[in-house]
Formats: C-alpha cells, sequence, structure tokens
C-alpha cells in the first residue's frame, strides 16, 4: 500500500502540474487575479506530492521491498543504511525523480519567498515551472518509473555499483542536480519576461538570488565530483574534460556569466535582452547536460540508463524547451525595452567583456563535447577530443579574462578611468610580480610558464584584495575610520571580494600542482625505499583484508623525512565479489596543502608489486577555491539590500543621459 | 479498500489548493504592478544610505536618483495602464479542471501503469510471516538468515542441502552437506549426496573431491550403491576401461532391477563394452539428467517437494512411529522452515509417543530447549 | 564619444574575441582530435609513424608480457588484425586479457604502437563504446544490444 501510494502520488503531481502548466498562466495573460493566485498552492502541493513519492521510493529501499524492480536492480538487503539511501538517486530512475523533486522544490521555494514579485510575474515563472515539471514527469512515468512491480518479489537484490557506494558520489549527484535545476528558476523567469513583455532592474533584482543559489550549488557539486575522481580512480587526474564533466561545467561558465550579466541590469537596467538570452542559455546548457548523461549516447562510467527510448525523450523534451523559448525569444526581445547606456571603458564595459570571454569560453567547451558526437553520427569516424583541444581554445580564452578580473570592480559605472583603476592595482601588480619571480628563481627554466601562472594567480587573489581595501579608502582616511567603512561595505562587496580571490586560489592550485607535480612509476619489493619530493618511502609489503563487503590487497609504505618516521601510507586493490568488480584505493597523505598519492598496480608473481606515486604540491588549493568562491556566493545572496549603480556624472553634457533609444 | 479511501483523500486535497483561490473571490488587482515600484523606492533609500555612509559622492548619488525616478515613473506609468483587472469568466472554466481533470485524468492513469492489487513486500517482514503459501526462495532465505546466526546448527545444513539440490544450487548444496557432516558427523548417505552435488556443480565430472567423498561413504557403508555408482562412472571418464566393466559389473550383479539407478548403470556399462553406436550415447553424466529434471520442475513443484520432504517424514512418524532422534529432526525441520506451531504440534505428539520412555522424554526436553519451544 | 562610436567599439570587440575564439576552435580541431582507430585500419590504411591515434581492440589472450619499472607489452586485436602495444605505468584496474581496451599514442617507426594512456572504464559489462562497434562490425561482439548502445 506505502509504495502504490507513492505511485499515486506521482500520476496525481503530473495531473496537477499539468493544471499549473495552464492556470496561472491564463490568469497572468488575462489579467485574472484570482487564477493567478492558484500558482502559489499548487506549487507548494507539488512539491508536497513528489517528495511523498521520494519518500515511499526511500522507504522501499529501507525496507528492501524487492517487489519494486527499481529497488531490486539497485539495492540489496546487506548494503550499509548510507548506501541503501544514496541508492535511491544511484541509478537512472532514482536520480530523475530526484532531478523532478529539486525542480518542484525550487517552485516551492519561490511561491513561499517571492512575495515581493508582481503577482503577474509570479504566476507565470511558476506557470513556465509546471511545463518542466509535468514533461519531466511524463518522462518518467512513461519511460523510467522507479515504481514498477514484480508481483513474485526474488527474495534479493543485484547490489549497487561498488564504484558509486562511496560517501562523495553519495552527495555529488544532488548537490549538481540543485544546481543544474536551480538555472530553471531564472529560465522561468526569462520566459515569463518574454511572455509579459515586460522587463526592468526589478526583475533583475528578483532573478539574482536564484541564479546565486543555483550557481553555488553547482559550483560546489562540480568540485565534489573532481574531488571524488581524483581520489577514486586512482591516476591522480582531478578533471578530465570527460563529456560529463563538460556537461556539468558549460551551465557554470554560462550561469557565471549571467551572475555578472545580472549585475549590469539590476544595477543599470542595461543589457537586458542579452540578460534574458543568457538566462535560456543557461537552462538549455543543463539540460542539454540531463541529456547528455541520462540518453546513454556517451557510454561512461555515469550513464546507468542505456535505452534509446529514453534519449528519445528526452531528446524531444530538450528540442521544445530549447527551440521553444528561442522561437519566443526571437519574437518578443526586439519588443522590450533598451536599458541605460555606458561607455566601453566602464563597469558595464568591463562585465560584457567577462560575458564575451565567458560565453566565448562555453562555446568551446560546447563544440568540443558535441563534435565527436556530430561527427560520428554524419560520417561514422570516431574521434576524441581530449585535453589538447580544450587547452589550446579555453585556455587562452581564459587568460585574458584572468587578467581582466581585478579591474572590472574599480571601474566606475557608466564610465569608468581604466588609468586610475591600474593606480589602485600597483601594489596587487608588485605582489604578483615578486611571487613569479620567486617561482623563477626557486626553479628556472624548467618550468616557463609556471611562473606566469603563479603571477596570475596572485594578481587575482591580491587584486581582490587590494579592490576590497580601496573602497575602504584605508590609505586615505586611516586605519581606524578605514576599518569602520569595511564593516558599512554592504556584503554583496565581500562576496564579490571572495568570490574572485577563489578563482585566483584554484589557479594556483592548478598552476602548481600541474608544473610542480613529481610523478614517479616503478615496480617495487618488499624493502625497497624510494624518493618522492623529499620524502623517503619505504615498501613493507603488501596483505590481503577482509571489508564489510569486499576483500583487499593492502600495501604498506612507511614515510620518512630526514630520518625520522612521519606517517604510513596503505593504498589498496579491492574486489567487490556481488559484482566481482575491482577498484583501486589510492592513499593520500596532505602536509599543508600538498598531497602526497600513492595507488597500487598489478601485483606480480614473486610479491613485486607496481607502485604510482605522485606528490601534487598545493593541489587542495583547486578546491579550497572553489570553496572560497561559494562562500562568496552565499555571503552575496544574504545581502537583501537593494543595490543601486550610482553611475558617475558626466563632467560634460556632451553624453546625454536619456536611457530610451 | 483503505488504499482507495487513501486515493480519493490525496486528490480532494490536491484539487482544494487549486479551488480555494479560485473561490476566494476577487482581490483589488491595483496593487499588481506595485512590487517593482516598490523595488525603485527602496533602491532611492538605498542611495540615500549609501550617501550618508559616504560610499557614494553628492553628485553620483543625485545621478542615480535621476536614473532611479525615471525607472520608477516607467514603471508607475505602466502599472496604470495594465493594473486593470479583468475578472472573466475565466475563472468558472478553471474551475472544472481540478474539479474534473484532477480526479479522472489521475485515476485513469494511475489504473493504466498501477499495480493497486500488489502489496508492499518489505524483506523483513516476508521473513517473518507464515510460511505458507510463500515461494520456496523466501523459504531458503529464511533458513539461510536462521544458519548465518546459528552455523553450529548441523540439522538445519541438513534440512537445507537437498532443497539447494533441487534449486539447482550444487554449489551450495555441497558447501551445506560439508557443513552437515563437521556438525553430525560423517555417514553414508551424507558423503553421497556431498559427493553427488560436487558432480553436478562439475557438471557430471566427477572430480577429486567428490571422489573422496564417495570413497569414504563406501568406507561407512560398503553395500551401499550410489557411491559406488559414481565411483565407477569415475573410473570410466579417467579412461580405466577395464576397472570400470569390472566395477559396474559388481555393482549390478545383485541389484534390483527397480532402483532407479540400473537402467542408467547399464547403459554406462554397454556403451564401455562398446555395445552402443555412438550416436545412442548418452552426451552427459546422469547427474546432469537430474538437474535438468529439477530445474525443469515449476516454482510451485518445487516448494511442494519441500513441503512434501517434511510431511512425508511428518506422516510416517504419526503413522508408523520411528525412532526419537526422527521426531527431533522433524521438529528442527518445522522450525528451520519458520511453522513454529508445528513444531509445537509434533512436540507433543512425540511426547505421547514416548510416553513411557524416559530418556526419550529426556531427549525432547532438550530439543524443546534447544528450539526455542519451552515456556 | 559619441553613441554610435561607443557601440561601435564594443561590437568590435565583441567580434575580435568572437572571431579568435572561432580561430582557435577551427584550429584546434584541425589539429588537436585523435581518430579512433582498429588493427585493422592500422594495417589498411598504412597510418604514417609518428602520428596520434586512439587505438581500440581486444587485449589478445596470453599477450601481456611484464618488465620491471611497470613495462608492459601487450597486443591489440580486432581478431581480423593484430597490433603490438608497449606502455609504461600502471594499466587500470579492468585490463585484463581477452577485454576491450583504448589506448592513445603514436605508431613507431618498427610498427610498435607506444601507448602513452591505457583506458579501460569503471564497469565490469564496459566495453568501450568505439571497441564495441568495431568489433561489432567484425561480427565478434555477443554482447546484448542493449549495453552497447
Amino acid at each position: 500500500m506505502i509504495v502504490e501510494t507513492g505511485h499515486f502520488a506521482l500520476v496525481l503531481a503530473f495531473v496537477l502540474a499539468l493544471i499549473q502548466s495552464v492556470v496561472p498562466v491564463w490568469g497572468a495573460v488575462t489579467s485574472d487575479r484570482r487564477l493567478m493566485e492558484t500558482a502559489a498552492p499548487v506549487a507548494n502541493a507539488l512539491f508536497v506530492l513528489v517528495a511523498l513519492s521520494f519518500a515511499v521510493l526511500t522507504w522501499a529501499y529501507l525496507a528492501s521491498d524487492f517487489s519494486v524492480v527499481n529497488v531490486w536492480e539497485n539495492s540489496h538487503s546487506a548494503k550499509p543504511l548510507i548506501f541503501k539511501i544514496s541508492g535511491v538517486w544511484g541509478n537512472h530512475e532514482g536520480s530523475m525523480l530526484l532531478w523532478v523533486l529539486i525542480l518542484v522544490l525550487f517552485g516551492s521555494l519561490v511561491a513561499l519567498f517571492s512575495g515581493n514579485v508582481p503577482a503577474p510575474l509570479r504566476a507565470t515563472v511558476l506557470g513556465v515551472q509546471g511545463w518542466i515539471t509535468a514533461a519531466f514527469l511524463l518522462f518518467i512515468l512513461a519511460t523510467s518509473n522507479p515504481f514498477e512491480r514484480i508481483p513474485q518479489a526474488p527474495i534479493e537484490g543485484n547490489d549497487l555499483n561498488p564504484l558509486l557506494q562511496d560517501i562523495g558520489l553519495a552527495i555529488h549527484p544532488p548537490l549538481l542536480y540543485l544546481g543544474y535545476v536551480g538555472f530553471s528558476i531564472t529560465f522561468a523567469f526569462a520566459v515569463a519576461a518574454l511572455i509579459l513583455g515586460r522587463i526592468d532592474a526589478a526583475w533583475a533584482r528578483w532573478v539574482r538570488p536564484w541564479a546565486l543559489l543555483a550557481w553555488v550549488f553547482l559550483t560546489l557539486g562540480i568540485a565534489m565530483g573532481s574531488y571524488w575522481a581524483y581520489y577514486e580512480l586512482g591516476w591522480g587526474g582531478w578533471w578530465f574534460w570527460d563529456p560529463v564533466e563538460n556537461a556539468s561545467f558549460m551551465p557554470w561558465l554560462a550561469g557565471t556569466a549571467l551572475l555578472h550579466s545580472a549585475i549590469v541590469m539590476e544595477k543599470r537596467e542595461a543589457l537586458k535582452v542579452w540578460t534574458v538570452l543568457l538566462a535560456i542559455f543557461t537552462f538549455s546548457l543543463s539540460l542539454l547536460g540531463t541529456f547528455l548523461v541520462r540518453s546513454g549516447v556517451l557510454t561512461s562510467v555515469h550513464a546507468f540508463a542505456v535505452d534509446p527510448e529514453r534519449g528519445l525523450f528526452i531528446l524531444v523534451i530538450l528540442c521544445i524547451f530549447i527551440g521553444g523559448s528561442f522561437t519566443l525569444y526571437a519574437w518578443r526581445a526586439p519588443l522590450l525595452k533598451q536599458g541605460g547606456l555606458f561607455a566601453p571603458i566602464s563597469r558595464e564595459g568591463a562585465l560584457v567583456l567577462n560575458n564575451l570571454f565567458l560565453t566565448a569560453a562555453t562555446v568551446s567547451v560546447l563544440v568540443g563535447t558535441l563534435y565527436p558526437l556530430a561527427l560520428e553520427a554524419v560520417t561514422g569516424e570516431k574521434i576524441s577530443v581530449g585535453a589538447p583541444f580544450f587547452n589550446l581554445t579555453f585556455g587562452p580564452l581564459m587568460i585574458p579574462l584572468l587578467l581582466a578580473i581585478p579591474f572590472g570592480p574599480l571601474l566606475a559605472w557608466k564610465r569608468g578611468d581604466l588609468l586610475a583603476a591600474t593606480q589602485r592595482l600597483y601594489a596587487a601588480f608588485g605582489v604578483a610580480l615578486l611571487a613569479a619571480l620567486a617561482v623563477f628563481w626557486a626553479w628556472g627554466m624548467r618550468q616557463v610558464l609556471a611562473p606566469i601562472g603563479v603571477g596570475l594567480a596572485v594578481w587575482i587573489m591580491a587584486g581582490a584584495v587590494a579592490e576590497l581595501l580601496s573602497r575602504t579608502r584605508i590609505t586615505e582616511i586611516g586605519l581606524s575610520r578605514g576599518l569602520s567603512r569595511l564593516v558599512g561595505l554592504p556584503r554583496s562587496a565581500f562576496g564579490t571580494m571572495l568570490g574572485h580571490f577563489g578563482v585566483g586560489v584554484t589557479l594556483l592550485g592548478i598552476v602548481m600542482a600541474t608544473a610542480f607535480q613529481t610523478e614517479l612509476v616503478r615496480t617495487v619489493r618488499p624493502g625497497d625505499t624510494f624518493d618522492m619530493a623529499g620524502y623517503q618511502l619505504t615498501f613493507t609489503g603488501i596483505a590481503p583484508r577482509q571489508g564489510p563487503n569486499y576483500t583487499e590487497q593492502v600495501g604498506h609504505l612507511v614515510v620518512r623525512q630526514g630520518g625520522a618516521e612521519i606517517a604510513a601510507m596503505d593504498p589498496s586493490k579491492r574486489i567487490y565479489p556481488a559484482r566481482g568488480m575491482p577498484t583501486t584505493e589510492a592513499s593520500i597523505l596532505t602536509f599543508g596543502f600538498s598531497q602526497l598519492y600513492v595507488s597500487l598496480g598489478e601485483t606480480r608473481d614473486d610479491g613485486a608489486v607496481d607502485i604510482r606515486a605522485y606528490f601534487k604540491p598545493m593541489i587542495t588549493l583547486i578546491w579550497l577555491g572553489t570553496l572560497v568562491m561559494s562562500i562568496g556566493g552565499i555571503i552575496s545572496i544574504t545581502d537583501r539590500r537593494l543595490r543601486v549603480g550610482a553611475p558617475k556624472p558626466a563632467r560634460a553634457k556632451t553624453a546625454g543621459l536619456s536611457p530610451a533609444e | 479498500m483503505t488504499l482507495w479511501i487513501l486515493f480519493a483523500l490525496m486528490t480532494g486535497l490536491t484539487a482544494l489548493t487549486v479551488l480555494m483561490p479560485l473561490r476566494r473571490g476577487s482581490a483589488s488587482a491595483s496593487d499588481a504592478g506595485a512590487a517593482d515600484e516598490a523595488v525603485y523606492k527602496a533602491q532611492l533609500e538605498e542611495v540615500d544610505r549609501d550617501l550618508q555612509r559616504g560610499l557614494v559622492d553628492a553628485a553620483q548619488a543625485e545621478a542615480a536618483r535621476t536614473e532611479i525616478a525615471r525607472r520608477l515613473l516607467a514603471a508607475h506609468k505602466q502599472n496604470q495602464r495594465n493594473g486593470k483587472s479583468a475578472a472573466t469568466g475565466a475563472v468558472k472554466w478553471a474551475a472544472l479542471l481540478p474539479a474534473l481533470l484532477l480526479p479522472a485524468g489521475a485515476l485513469g492513469l494511475y489504473l493504466w501503469i498501477g499495480s493497486p492489487d500488489l502489496p508492499d513486500q518489505p524483506l523483513e517482514a516476508r521473513l517473518q510471516s507464515n510460511p505458507e503459501g510463500q515461494p520456496v526462495e523466501v523459504l531458503v532465505a529464511r533458513v539461510e538468515r536462521h544458519l548465518a546466526a546459528n552455523p553450529q546448527d548441523g540439522q538445519g545444513w541438513e534440512v537445507l542441502a537437498p532443497v539447494y539440490m533441487s534449486l539447482g544450487r550444487p554449489q551450495d548444496a555441497a558447501q551445506a552437506y560439508a557443513n552437515a557432516i563437521r556438525l553430525n558427523g560423517a555417514s553414508e548417505p551424507r558423503q553421497s549426496s556431498l559427493g553427488e552435488a560436487l558432480v553436478v556443480a562439475a557438471e557430471g565430472l566427477v572430480t577429486a573431491d567428490a571422489r573422496a567423498a564417495f570413497e569414504r561413504a563406501v568406507q561407512l557403508d560398503p553395500a551401499a550403491a550410489k557411491p559406488r555408482f559414481f565411483l565407477a562412472l569415475a573410473l570410466g571418464q579417467e579412461g580405466k576401461r577395464d576397472e570400470a566393466i569390472s566395477a559396474w559389473k559388481r555393482l549390478l550383479d545383485g541389484a534390483n532391477p527397480n532402483e532407479i539407478w540400473v537402467p542408467a548403470a547399464q547403459q554406462e556399462l554397454a556403451q564401455l563394452e562398446g555395445r552402443l553406436p555412438p550416436s545412442l550415447q548418452p552426451p552427459r553424466g546422469p547427474a546432469a539428467a537430474d538437474v535438468e529434471a529439477a530445474a525443469a520442475m515449476s516454482e510451485a513443484e518445487r516448494g511442494e517437494m519441500i513441503r512434501s520432504m517434511v510431511d512425508g517424514l511428518k506422516t510416517r512418524l504419526e503413522a508408523d512411529g520411528g525412532s526419537v532422534e526422527e521426531w527431533v529432526r522433524l521438529i528442527r525441520a518445522q522450525i528451520v522452515m519458520g511453522d513454529k506451531d508445528a513444531a509445537k504440534a509434533s512436540l507433543a505428539k512425540a511426547r505421547e509417543t514416548f510416553a513411557a520412555e524416559p530418556p526419550a522424554l529426556d531427549v525432547l526436553r532438550q530439543a524443546e530447549t534447544d528450539n526455542g519451544l519451552g515456556s | 564619444m559619441t553613441r554610435k562610436q561607443r557601440r561601435l567599439t564594443l561590437i568590435g570587440i565583441a567580434a575580435v574575441v568572437l572571431a579568435s575564439a572561432a580561430g582557435l576552435i577551427l584550429y584546434a580541431l584541425n589539429d588537436q582530435i585523435v581518430f579512433f582507430q582498429t588493427p585493422t585500419d592500422v594495417v589498411a590504411k598504412q597510418i604514417p609513424a609518428g602520428q596520434r591515434i586512439r587505438l581500440g581492440g581486444l587485449v589478445e589472450d596470453g599477450s601481456v608480457q611484464r618488465s620491471d619499472d611497470a613495462k608492459v607489452s601487450f597486443r591489440v586485436t580486432d581478431t581480423a588484425n593484430t597490433v603490438a602495444v608497449t606502455y609504461v605505468g600502471i594499466l587500470p584496474d579492468l585490463f585484463r586479457e581477452g577485454q576491450g581496451v583504448v589506448t592513445e599514442g603514436i605508431v613507431g617507426p618498427d610498427g610498435i604502437f607506444r601507448a602513452d594512456s591505457v583506458l579501460a572504464k569503471h564497469d565490469e559489462n564496459y566495453v568501450p563504446k568505439e571497441v564495441a562497434d568495431a568489433l561489432k562490425a567484425q561480427g565478434v561482439w555477443k554482447g546484448d544490444g542493449a549495453s552497447a548502445q
């Protein structure tokens, strides 16, 4: 009865989503307030129904109800509790249900926290959410129903892929989905603005927190996935330009651009049409990512779903939403009023530059991801587009953007003074130059690009701090007054500072770990000692060990520095008998920001074993940087103040202030 | 019935979320556009605060105010134009959606794809419930759980082993027989069955382990037919033709021709003596045929087979009587199958039977405490 | 600057950025992509020594030879033709004889393929998509249709 209640709740949610798709929008178009008012309660009811359905599926996993096909296929009665829960979304059907749950959660949040949004806009936004919800619920019910039953229930399930039995992968998909799906709100706002034919600075004010929220979750989700790949896959890489990674990275790039253009729109009412386009583009990329991962067109670890019918279904949803919204855009966008004016050298100009580079970078990733698929579909020729392609396209597009980051916040709105901004960055430039010289002095010509990279990273970090300090005018008015000004700064200023600082931190990690890592692959026998970046590692032997649902061969190494024993490392190779699947468990030691990483390879008959060891200087900065960025984002969200971009008045009257064009 | 009441309740509550706002009567719509004006007014106040804090200078503040005021004016104008709320007749039509579409659509779709007749089947509850009418896999799982908790229960292994064989899990059956031998001691039938399970697991090949088991069985009971049958088969498989022929002859000599293994033995002998054309030669050993027979059984037949094994023992003991050990074995089997009431009944019957024999009653009392039937 | 000049400046910058992005992408697509080849392709197309390719197929049974310092050599086959491969490093968990594999590297002048990466993805039943397709073409693939999609 419980299971069927969950199933019925899902069916009910689908029909309710159909109603939500029609009634509020109808009300908004005909200005009928009562119709519009249905939007919020229906959005909440949708959330309750889908949450009930999800809770029921979770119950079926916890109770090992193998009469549910989905549970039978992906669970096992002896699985640890945490993986019974994470098993709910460790498979295609469950993860789609989670996707929709997060979608309706955002709908419900909009219903609860958008009391200040005009009724027609709110009703239309929730209506558009209703379209997406209905489409994906139909997809679930028609092709991926998690509540399918077996009359004769088997007595034991098939267990979850051991690679997914990991705490990192238990939280990675929900975080990523919170990001992916969060951009559905900005999409709904954009489509609603197009339908209602009205868009202004207030619109951006309402959209900003949602875009920030989605962006923070996406940032954390991507970072988590990257760290998981680093420690679980056993070869020390943290980014592979794998299509699945790209699928989450593209919405992040576009979403970052959206955050910045929304600032311009909120403060200066410029870039309206562009912001709307970007909002549509970002969610389209989220949908594309969902399609790539869920349809199985890229057979890889993430593709649990291998069913052409599903792929086709998502493709149709994709085409309807992307095609429909772009058509709507082409039709309605010219009717939107243009906003404020600005000079090329200005805060707006800097943000346009940011958008330009981010969008171009997004497109380069998009091409690299889709080109092999398209080429294979058209000519049958199989190619792989790997790191070299992205290093050559994405890299050069990022460098000017990164160089420009510190300038942006220092330029005034409307018309900026590049010279004045540069003067305020002298100190930051000096620090960066010193850092670059220090790296050059320490490592010499061995790594030509490393000093430049480190200099760039320090430039961004120092620039972020310099911007904050210059806003306090601490050098002009003294420490105590400066500090009181610092406290008085809007929280969004700290958000900006941390966001940009985090980019620098991540870049520093990337440059250091890439340029100065030491790698060593060798065959060792018990008693062998080798050197690794100033540490002496002694291999003492390998022994079998029995885990709860696996057996493993554990190697043991003693780490010494200057003769003193400082740590032990136990990398292992596991076999999960339920699926006969081996995994490599690397052993990682952290020293400050740097890490020593050891994984095991093949064991020889004579007791020798292949070992792969890395020293990765400052690698943890890569993920710490994303954490800093996310904290910046959260601080910005908590800034509830209505911000205004005070334009710098024209000295001469030549440039008219009339905003309408 | 409860299910449908619950569904009706859910549908009703959901429909209310749409109907309530529709019935609430038309509120004034004049504030429809006021929200954006509020944002601009708040922005104006923010400019004043920024000016006080010294974040912007007077000229910048003035420019900002001008811009915001212009937006405010534009928003106000537009709101004036759009502000009229049209209380259309759409409400009536809209109310029909939740009233009709919601129940009809949800129910229709659910009846199409749902399984309202299927109850929940959480594993724990299935393992606790009455064994009557449960599929054999569930019964096996119950015994497995019992044995996982009490691995020293030799009787349990003994009950489980033939079930494994009939389910086509010879590897597990061999393990179970080995456990039974370890815990209950070696006997000819156990050793022979262990050997047979190993042979089936090896798809008819008499492996070294199987051979050792049969040899021990023959030591325990030199007259037993089953181990000698397989040992003869092993000789044939090893290519020791003459020894095999004499082994088969010794086996068939004086055997009751009605025994089921006799035709197979005769066929083996005929084949070894070259009296069969190759086309008639059995493709695999007789053990493989057994497995096929077991595999061909339907689910129900298999369940029936296990129950009939226990029931057969019960009927025989009740009709013809038997040793106290056999009664204990029956009680044990019933406990292991999860049928506590039947076990209690058997215990009572055994007490009646052995009322006059104090040593047997002691054994029964022991069995009662061992199996948790006391109190 | 007049309004028109401002707009032209912006459009000009945008055009420059987009054009250079497009240029980079086109250049990289010409130069940095790696074609997937089967051993039959390598033999039939006479792939010049030094060109970077991805070679996929099955690891031939009994062909894996290890020597010290994690050097390994094996042969990749699509049942019709076979290419010898050498690799230094740790092989992925699922690298096994008789299983599918994709290696990336260059063909040496001696005809031996020098791999610098070996991929075998993390799923027991997983056969790299390219390999599955190539083997299907050879009629060797016996996996069910679903897992090859």
